[in-house]
């Protein structure tokens, strides 16, 4: 098959291409355009460096309630009018979605961007670069020597959605995401430290900051063994987030409530937590990496997940409010991408802030386990909430109060639920993390009992 | 085409640059058909095109791609691509090394089809999903019935400012279905043919058509069911019995990853792990039994991980990883294998699409069998667990210590096949796992698995690999209900 060849690029008008779909069809076009600029790091040098542009267009079409999409990078009116006729064509074989409600009129308004940086959003290859170099410095003469492997993406996303029942929405968002590792690879067994953040704006991401914080958090000491069991745990932010993130699927996603295999599908309006515990999914906050309107043009809002320790509601797109005839929250992702299993979920949460700091947590503690991040989480059974993963870069146990020593890592197996009903302290100071999918602001938390299952050899 | 890649490599051209390649993914397609509950919840038609350009300095490479593929734009990201890598390769102490691979001048490779899922109507495809997807609700307790076929077309220019060349056209496909049984909180799923959005393959349709879906939709309904009934697994240290879906995906974690060279040397340490193989072992260290050998083969018919020539022009191998328990090679690009001081890569650099630098990957990285039939393997069985079919997957940074999740088990009592029982999960490191494998079936319980999401690198890269592997049987293994 031959390419086509783009002799122009002139863009098409969204909202036009979607008015002008052939009665009796309704549908959405997305645009999104994005550049953004990867550096990473390993053993001393950068050694993947990454920039991209690129342009994605999406267009869903309805015949009556049969749905179906098609996607591409030309964005001019003959490109958009080509994807147009693939999806109507893949509507007409489609099975009928029996509670689409069809596609929201506009109404409201509210603001393009939330929060934008326009330095960061332009930020050249040497000056990304640079920023690298700040954190693999910082890092490396904190712990001289030390394998020092991370990461710094910075870039900017535009979003247009425009559907046939007259919505033209736009948005757009900066974002700067930094980790960093610092690794002793030839101590026997590796010790390792972590730390990362983002931001909106380049310029708070600190990444010196982050660098000397990942130096101090690798072990001096070789670690010691632990015996796998139920221990009292203070999880730093990374970790945190992880557990969220879960939480956030497991409890929330629309998916699981429809078909009822959510962890939290018998427990809406009950106690899951104690009462100082607020998570709330809030894309307009400027303590995340905001978007103004979700992949259907809705515009995002404020959604409380689990408030004073109360579990709420899942989140919605247009169809699984349909589904369960409950309210839009504006959570849609790509129609081309529902997120297999999860349907839509909350991807920007925040975890109200309690007054501790990691100290006090740790001085509470007289047996148990300070973790800085997990890895490899997955999910053993949905319906209880059970996931698995390991803790790594920076375990340490704790004793009467006290950092006492580095800890070899461990395996949990451990229920979302069982780790949010336990949580005994919130800490004070939130910083933002991001994955690429899902942004998490969080300060450390101490939860009560969380079970190892097994341990690995460093 | 080939102008648009001289184009940019023209562009590249500064005294500061060794070496640029091209690769021009277009178009890319992916058909993605899912039906859910009766109702569509995604039936996608995606096309992309990309550029992608890389530099190599003396001291760092650089990597910049568009999916705007006028000549302009094209020029641009490879000035970009040459700015990336200056800026990089200022503060580098040691030049970088690759080997001296040379690329091949004008080759092509496509994958041999039968019925080719981009030149056939769809319809009879939905047809096909709903049918089996309403089949697999043979009770009220079946909350969830999914059916989910995908198809991907990549279509590849590759040039190189050595001369090399090659184009290929590579086509995957896959089906699945997956039911979901649902009481209180005891959930139970069962996948056809199993976990991981089914079974895929290098094929045209005829490989979907060989699934047999809707014949074995209404058992997977079943299954689903009765393991609602089913007795959690017992724990204890048992012999533990591995279907071939579930060794497969046991082979990608535990073997396949701990032996990419950009692992071992560090490169991922930051993202997704390093090996807790060192690249001096080599040929030395013990991996497993007697009865563990493991190729990487990127020639193997049908497997996704099989083309002509890698991401970086060197032609497709068959490297022998583990002979008889030894590790014996590694999976590798050309700077990894000139970092490990080979004359030759191993031709595993693979790239996502041409929006994507090309990373060490698997292709198919494959268990061979033994000499066991499934009957004889059981024989030696007094009291132990079957297990197939994965439900969760876990592994340390390392690759040392793992825990895996089985859809079902069914226990083994005197070489016989007995009840079934839920929840099953085992654990153990992985030398001392591989260690314990005492019989390998022989090549009748062999199956070749497409696993189509391997994530890696930053930005993400997902990945379609395979692995074959067969039946085996692992003693002293630690299993219990999850």
């Amino acid at each position: 098959m031959v390419a086509r060849r783009h002799s122009s690029r002139a863009e098409a008008d969204l909202g036009a291409a979607a008015r002008s779909l052939p009665s009796p069809c309704t549908g959405d076009l997305r645009l999104v355009r994005s550049t953004s600029t990867t550096i990473r790091f390993a053993n001393g040098r950068i050694h993947q460096p990454h920039l991209e542009r690129s342009t994605h267009v999406s267009v869903r079409v309805a015949d009556g309630k049969r749905l179906a999409t098609a996607t591409g990078s030309d964005v001019s009116a003959a490109g958009i009018a080509e994807l147009a006729a693939t999806a109507r064509s893949l509507s007409r074989i489609a099975p009928t979605e029996r509670k689409f409600p069809g596609f929201a009129a506009p109404s409201g308004r509210a603001g393009r961007a939330i929060a934008y940086s326009n330095s960061t959003a332009g930020l050249s290859p040497e000056r990304a670069t640079a920023i690298a170099e700040e954190l693999l410095e910082a890092a490396s003469s904190e712990a001289p020597g030390a394998r020092v492997a991370g990461v710094v993406t910075v870039g900017s996303e535009s979003l247009r959605v425009a559907n046939s029942s007259g919505l033209d929405r736009d948005t757009a968002r900066s974002f700067a995401v930094a980790s960093v590792l610092v690794q002793r690879p030839e101590r026997d067994p590796p010790v390792s430290g972590w730390s990362e953040g983002a931001h909106w704006d380049a310029s708070r991401l600190a990444p010196a900051r982050l660098g000397r914080e990942a130096a101090e958090r690798m072990a001096r000491t070789p670690p010691r063994a632990v015996e796998p069991g139920a221990y009292p745990v203070v999880l730093r932010g990374p970790a945190v987030a992880e557990l969220l993130r879960f939480l956030s699927h497991l409890g929330f996603a629309a998916n699981g409530e429809v078909e009822g295999w959510s962890c939290l599908a018998r427990r809406r309006e009950k106690r899951v937590a104690p009462e100082f515990v607020t998570l709330v999914d809030d894309p307009r906050s400027r303590e995340t990496l905001p978007q103004a309107i979700d992949f259907e043009g809705s515009w995002t809002a404020k959604t409380g997940l689990v408030e004073d320790g109360i579990a709420r509601g899942v989140v919605t797109d247009l169809l699984s409010s349909g589904r369960l005839g409950r309210k839009l929250t504006g959570h849609a992702q790509p129609p081309e991408a529902p997120w297999g299993d999860w349907g839509p979920v909350p991807c920007n949460l925040l975890l109200a802030p309690g007054d501790a700091d990691e100290e006090e947590m740790v001085r509470e503690c007289r047996r148990g386990l300070l973790v800085t991040r997990f890895h490899y989480v997955r999910v053993v059974d949905p319906g209880r909430g059970l996931i698995t993963g390991m803790t790594r870069d920076g375990t340490y146990w704790i004793e009467n109060g006290e950092v006492a020593a580095p800890a070899r890592n461990l395996r949990f197996t451990e229920s979302v639920l069982t780790a949010l009903a336990g949580i005994t302290m919130v800490g004070r100071e939130r910083r933002i993390f991001s994955d690429g999918g899902n942004t998490v602001t969080t300060a450390p938390v101490a939860t009560r009992a969380f079970r190892f299952t097994s341990a690995t050899l460093f | 085409m080939e102008e648009l890649i001289r184009t940019a490599l023209a562009a590249t051209e500064s005294s500061s640059v060794l070496h640029a390649d091209v690769r021009l993914v277009a178009p890319e397609r992916f058909i993605s058909l899912s039906v859910r509950n009766g109702a569509a919840s995604a039936l996608t038609d995606g096309r992309t095109e990309a550029l992608g350009v890389r530099v190599r300095t003396r001291n760092a490479w650089g990597f910049a791609t568009t999916s705007d593929l006028r000549p302009g734009p094209v020029r641009e990201v490879s000035h970009l691509a040459v700015r990336l890598a200056e800026a990089a390769g200022r503060h580098a102490r040691e030049p970088l090394r690759v080997t001296d691979d040379p690329g091949p001048h004008g080759g092509r490779y496509e994958t041999p089809l039968q019925k080719d899922p981009f030149a056939m109507p769809l319809d009879s495809v939905v047809e096909l999903l709903t049918a089996s997807e309403k089949a697999l609700h043979v009770s009220r307790e079946v909350r969830s019935g999914i059916a989910t076929f995908q198809a991907w077309e990549e279509n590849k220019w590759y040039g190189s400012s050595d001369g090399a060349s090659f184009t290929s056209r590579i086509v995957h496909v896959g089906a699945g279905l997956t039911a979901t049984a649902v009481r209180g909180s005891n959930v139970q799923r069962r996948c056809v043919p199993s976990s991981h959005g089914g079974d895929f393959a290098q094929a045209g349709f005829e490989f979907v058509e060989g699934l047999d879906l809707l014949t074995r939709a209404p058992e997977g309904g079943r299954e689903a069911v009765r393991l609602l009934d089913a007795p959690v697994c017992p724990t204890g240290s048992t012999t533990l019995v591995l279907g071939s879906a579930q060794l497969a995906l046991q082979v990608h974690e535990s073997v396949g990853h701990a032996v990419e060279l950009d692992r071992i040397f560090g490169s991922e340490a930051g993202f997704a792990g390093t090996s807790w193989v060192a690249a001096d072992q080599i040929g030395v260290l013990r991996y497993g039994s007697d009865a563990m050998n493991v190729v990487a083969d990127a020639t193997e018919a049908g497997g996704l991980g099989t083309f002509g020539w890698d991401d970086e022009g060197v032609p497709a191998q068959k490297t022998p990883i583990v002979h008889a328990g030894v590790l014996v090679g590694a999976l590798s690009s050309r700077e990894s294998a000139a970092q490990l001081g080979l004359r030759r890569s191993g031709g595993t650099a693979r790239a996502s699409g041409g929006d994507r630098a090309p990373l060490v990957r698997m292709t198919n990285v494959n268990l061979e069998p033994g000499e066991f039939g499934f009957d004889e393997l059981l024989e030696g069985v007094s009291d132990g667990v079957f297990l197939e079919s994965n439900r969760s997957w876990s592994i340390d940074d390392r690759r040392l210590n793992f825990q895996f999740g089985t859809e079902f088990g069914r226990r083994i009592h005197h070489g016989e096949l007995g009840e079934l029982v839920r929840n099953p999960i085992y654990s153990g490191m992985t030398p001392s796992f591989w260690g314990s494998m005492d019989a390998v079936g022989e090549r009748s319980t062999r199956h070749l698995w497409g696993l189509p999401n391997c994530g890696k690198g930053q930005p993400s890269q997902v990945a379609r690999v395979s692995h074959a592997a067969p039946v085996a049987r692992f003693r002293n293994v630690a299993v219990r209900g999850g």
